[in-house]
C-alpha cells in the first residue's frame, strides 16, 4: 500500500457520534439541498466526509482499488437514499454504516461466486482456528514495521472487527449491529486481531 | 480497549490511536462517482417516462370501462324513468344532483392534493423535457375526462359502487401523475 501517512491529517481519536457532533448547521442545508436534487451540494457534502470515508474503507477493504470502489459504492447508494436520511444518527455514521454495508455485500457476492472455503473469515471459525491458520499475510508483511500495512494483511474478518471497534470507536455492540456478528465472535475476532498485530509488529 | 494491560497492548493501543481519521481519497473520484450518478439519473428517468405513459394508457382503459358502465347505468335510469312514480319521487329527480357525502368530501382532498402537486410541477415545469411535458398534460387530460365522466354518472345513479370505485381510482392515478411528474426533475 502506498504510504498513506503522507496523504493525511489526522484528527483526535473520538467516538463517531462526537466527531458528528462538530458538524455544523451549514451540512444540514446541504443535505437538504441534496436531499432535493442538488448534486452541488452533495459534492461539497462528498467533500466533507470522503476523507473518513476513504480511510474506513482502505483500511476495511485492505487495498486502494477497492477501496475506491467501496466509496464509489457508498456515496452512490448515499445520494439515492438521501431523501430516507431522517438524521436519527449524524450524516457520518449513516455513511459509515453504508459503507461497512457495501463491504459486507461485496464480500457476500465474492463468497458466492468463488464459493472459497480457505477463508478464514468464516466468523464461527474464528475462535477456534490456530493464531497461523488462513492467514494469507503479503510477502512484505512480515518485515513491515508499519501498523497501517498490518491492519492491511489481516483477515477480512478479524481486519473489519479492529478497524471498526479499535480505529473507528464504535462499541461492541455497534460493531455487531452493522456486520451481524454476535458480540462473543466479535470480541474473539478483537482478540485475535490484537494478536496478530502484535506480532506483526514485533510489539 | 482499557482491558488489555500488556506492554505490548499498551503499545498496540497507542499506535492505533495515533493513525490518521482521514485519508485523502484520489482525486478522480468525485468525477466518478458524479458521472454514476448522471447515468443512475437518466436510467431513472427512462423508466420514470415509460411509468408514466403505462399511467395514462391505464386511465384511457379505465374511461373505456366507465363509459361502458355508464351507458348501462343510463340504460337502467331509463328503464326506471318509464315505470309510475309517485309525485315526491318525481320531485327528488329534479332537484340538484350531487356526490355523495363520502365521495364529496373524499374529492375535495383529491382536488387539495391535485393543486399542490399542480402547483409544485409548474415550478419545475422548465426543468422537464418537452415531449415528458407532453406525456403528463396528455395523461391529465384523460384523468381529468374521466373524472368527469364518472361524476357525471354518479350524480345519475350516487349508488352505483362500481362508478364510486372508477371515480376514486381516477383521482388517484391522477394524483400518482402528477406526484411521479414533480418527482421528474432532474437530479443532476
Amino acid at each position: 500500500m502506498a504510504s498513506p501517512l503522507s496523504l493525511v491529517r489526522s484528527v483526535q481519536t473520538l467516538h463517531p457520534s462526537a466527531l458528528a457532533a462538530g458538524e455544523g448547521a451549514g451540512e444540514d442545508a446541504l443535505v437538504g439541498r441534496a436531499r432535493r436534487g442538488d448534486v452541488d451540494a452533495f459534492e461539497r457534502l462528498y467533500h466533507l466526509h470522503a476523507g473518513r470515508v476513504y480511510a474506513l474503507c482502505l483500511r476495511l477493504a485492505g487495498e486502494p482499488a477497492e477501496a475506491r470502489e467501496l466509496v464509489q459504492d457508498t456515496f452512490v447508494h448515499a445520494w439515492e437514499a438521501l431523501p430516507r436520511f431522517r438524521g436519527e444518527s449524524s450524516l457520518t455514521t449513516w455513511l459509515h454504516r453504508i459503507a461497512v454495508n457495501a463491504m459486507l455485500e461485496r464480500r457476500r457476492r465474492d463468497r458466492r461466486r468463488s464459493a472459497r472455503v480457505t477463508l478464514v473469515e468464516d466468523e464461527d471459525e474464528v475462535e477456534s482456528a490456530p493464531l497461523a491458520g488462513g492467514f494469507v499475510a503479503p510477502t512484505d508483511v512480515a518485515t513491515a514495521i508499519d501498523l497501517e500495512r498490518a491492519i492491511a494483511a489481516l483477515p477480512p474478518g478479524v481486519r473489519r472487527a479492529f478497524v471498526l471497534h479499535e480505529v473507528e470507536g464504535y462499541t461492541h455492540e455497534e460493531v455487531a449491529g452493522m456486520t451481524g456478528l454476535a458480540t462473543g465472535t466479535l470480541r474473539a475476532q478483537l482478540h485475535r486481531a490484537r494478536q496478530l498485530l502484535i506480532r506483526a509488529l514485533s510489539l | 480497549m482499557n482491558e488489555h494491560i500488556s506492554p505490548s497492548d499498551t503499545k498496540l493501543d497507542e499506535l492505533t490511536a495515533e493513525l490518521p481519521r482521514e485519508i485523502a481519497p484520489p482525486p478522480e473520484l468525485w468525477n466518478a462517482i458524479r458521472a454514476e450518478l448522471a447515468e443512475r439519473s437518466s436510467n431513472r428517468w427512462r423508466w420514470d417516462r415509460w411509468r408514466l405513459a403505462a399511467a395514462g394508457l391505464l386511465i384511457a382503459a379505465s374511461s373505456s370501462l366507465l363509459t361502458v358502465v355508464a351507458l348501462r347505468a343510463r340504460e337502467h335510469a331509463r328503464e326506471v324513468a318509464i315505470a309510475p312514480v309517485a309525485p315526491s319521487s318525481s320531485a327528488a329527480a329534479q332537484s340538484e344532483p350531487r356526490l355523495p357525502a363520502r365521495l364529496a368530501s373524499a374529492e375535495q382532498g383529491y382536488l387539495r392534493s391535485a393543486e399542490a402537486l399542480r402547483r409544485t410541477l409548474d415550478e419545475r415545469r422548465d426543468s422537464l423535457a418537452p415531449s415528458t411535458v407532453a406525456t403528463v398534460e396528455r395523461s391529465l387530460r384523460i384523468a381529468d375526462s374521466a373524472i368527469a365522466e364518472a361524476r357525471a354518472a354518479l350524480e345519475r345513479d350516487p349508488s352505483n359502487a362500481v362508478l364510486a370505485a372508477l371515480f376514486t381510482s381516477n383521482y388517484e392515478r391522477k394524483i400518482d401523475v402528477l406526484r411521479r411528474a414533480t418527482e421528474l426533475a432532474p437530479r443532476t
